[in-house]
């Protein structure tokens, strides 16, 4: 009773930290820089649906799909507007990740400015009773959210693996020099990566905006917990970091079993740090130098 | 085919070749050698569009291409095959090379392509599926080698592609070079094994610091500087 409960408790975590992973995860191998403006995105997104749908009364599916299709626009002008002239002027990916926490903290505080501090919720699902699954307590919204994240990743594997675009975007990933060579235009494969990406973030901010309050600063949070479960799997591998977010809610939830549950956070950073001193390469990534020729 | 005349390249503010001039034929050999920093890979990145070119001209098929975009050259049937990461590992043997294939390139011919690749590396249709870091130091050269052939390249330029092999597999890399001659192909080479170089070319370039030195065709091994330096004496 009590496992099977925890199970899907990790499952809802591990699939909202999966989403985030994954859409950085694909900026980051495509494009070798940290972009955690990530994490205001999905806020956006979260923010957009409750101005469309709880204030101005739009209908939720029509709301839901502006804010994922302004989410992902967020997404392609960070890159197109500020990222790229960046790289133009030949900015190291130190400066590109200082300019995305620049953004960061923009967007969250311009969010701030325009909605308040306070916690705003979307009312569209009425607090519904669980449902009893397997022996274990769960809203729809829940398996909503399990199924979606699911689904999610099963098209973006599908896209990575089976399209001519996937295949451009993983020798992208790969080897860049050698992409360039052979004529694969690189600007277009960053593109449709921040594209894609930002469009899982502003689904993920949606399904996040229904599940809990919605906060200015939540952005940063959700970031850490989505970069801890993609440098778990393996930051260089976008099915990697799904796996890895898995394994932080698994991590999260069944530690909270024998922790005071205010160490849920704690648990996240201590794995970041673990990994990141040893085992950088995430349980899943190839140690670096093991695919030089 | 592929007329090269006082080229002054190099990268960014660094010029590495002076006034380098050469030229190779339909179906020839030309080889490049030197010492280490001679510029002999800069004078194929420089026709692959990767350098910075100062002064000079290069032509190809009659049109100037001095400066022409890497991805235009493409195009027009010249492929190049780098040194050092020459493919990509977690791609599959099969995908490396359907990447090598111009976009929206028509699929009978994709498939005529692939299966001339696949006869001349018998051993990359075995691994089709497989991912290529899988693949042993020879059969990523093959690899390297069936991308850059699926594009059915006039010239190919080839960057020390015997760079880590044993001699074995060195001399069968050499074998291949030559029946690809066969087939067609124009191939600029750049190697630091002088004597197989000017065993196999047609004609053999000496680069030192930027400039051409000495060039000729097979008799160049018997010339006095390269037996002394280049061949130490050895041979």
């Amino acid at each position: 009773m009590v496992m099977s409960q925890l199970v899907m408790n990790s499952l809802i975590a591990g699939s909202i930290y999966a989403l985030v992973a994954c859409g950085f995860s694909l900026i980051y191998t495509t494009n070798r820089f940290m972009h955690f403006a990530h994490g205001t995105t999905i806020v956006a997104a979260g923010y957009l649906l409750y101005q469309l749908f709880q204030v101005l009364g739009i209908p939720f599916f029509a709301a839901s799909f502006v804010s994922i299709c302004l989410a992902g626009m967020l997404g392609l002008s960070t890159y197109y507007y500020l990222y790229l002239p960046l790289q133009k002027r030949k900015a190291s990916n130190i400066v590109l990740l200082i300019a995305s926490i620049g953004v960061l903290i923009f967007i969250e505080n311009l969010i701030q400015l325009i909605f308040g501090a306070s916690v705003k919720s979307i009312g569209y699902i009425k607090i519904a009773r669980g449902m009893d699954l397997l022996g274990a307590v769960i809203t729809p919204l829940q398996l909503t959210i399990i199924l979606s994240s699911i689904i999610l990743l099963g098209v973006l594997s599908f896209l990575m693996y089976k399209t001519i675009l996937g295949r451009n975007m993983r020798a992208v990933a790969d080897n860049p020099e050698l992409s360039s060579i052979i004529g694969i235009d690189h600007v277009k494969v960053s593109k449709y990566s921040f594209l894609i990406g930002s469009y899982l973030a502003g689904i993920a901010g949606i399904l996040i905006g229904l599940e809990q309050n919605l906060e200015p600063t939540m952005g940063t949070s959700l970031m850490i917990k989505g970069f801890t479960g993609a440098v778990i799997g393996g930051v260089g591998s976008v099915p990697a970091a799904a796996l890895g977010s898995y394994l932080l809610g698994f991590a999260e939830n069944f530690g909270i079993w024998y922790l005071p549950s205010g160490y849920k956070d704690a648990i996240a950073f201590i794995l970041l740090f673990l990994f990141l001193l040893f085992r950088p390469s995430g349980m899943f990534g190839r140690e670096k130098g093991a695919s030089h020729d | 085919m592929l007329e090269i005349q006082n080229l002054t390249a190099g990268y960014g503010e660094l010029e590495v070749l002076q006034e380098v001039s050469l030229h190779i034929g339909p179906a020839e050999i030309v080889a490049l050698i030197g010492p280490n920093g001679a510029g002999k890979s800069t004078v194929i990145k420089s026709v692959f569009g990767l350098t910075h070119i100062a002064r000079g001209m290069i032509t190809f098929k009659e049109k100037k291409i001095t400066k022409m975009k890497t991805s235009d050259l493409v195009g027009l049937g010249i492929s190049y095959v780098p040194q050092g990461k020459i493919n990509f590992p977690s791609l599959s043997v099969l995908e490396n090379l359907e990447i090598g294939a111009p976009a929206g390139q028509d699929k009978a011919l994709l498939t005529k392509n692939l299966s001339f690749v696949f006869h001349k590396f018998p051993a990359l249709r075995e691994k089709r599926e497989k991912p290529a870091y899988t693949l042993s130091g020879g059969q990523q050269q093959m690899l390297a080698l069936g991308r850059a052939l699926m594009r059915e390249p006039a010239l190919l330029l080839l960057d020390e592609p015997s760079l880590g092999l044993s001699p074995k597999l060195q001399k069968e890399a050499f074998t291949m070079i030559n029946s690809l001659r066969a087939d067609g192909i124009a191939i600029i080479i750049v190697e630091q094994n002088a004597k197989k170089a000017i065993e196999i070319a047609d004609r053999t370039y000496l680069l030192e610091e930027g400039k051409v030195v000495l060039e000729g065709g097979r008799e160049m091994i018997t010339h006095k500087k390269i037996k002394s330096v280049y061949l130490g004496g050895r041979y």
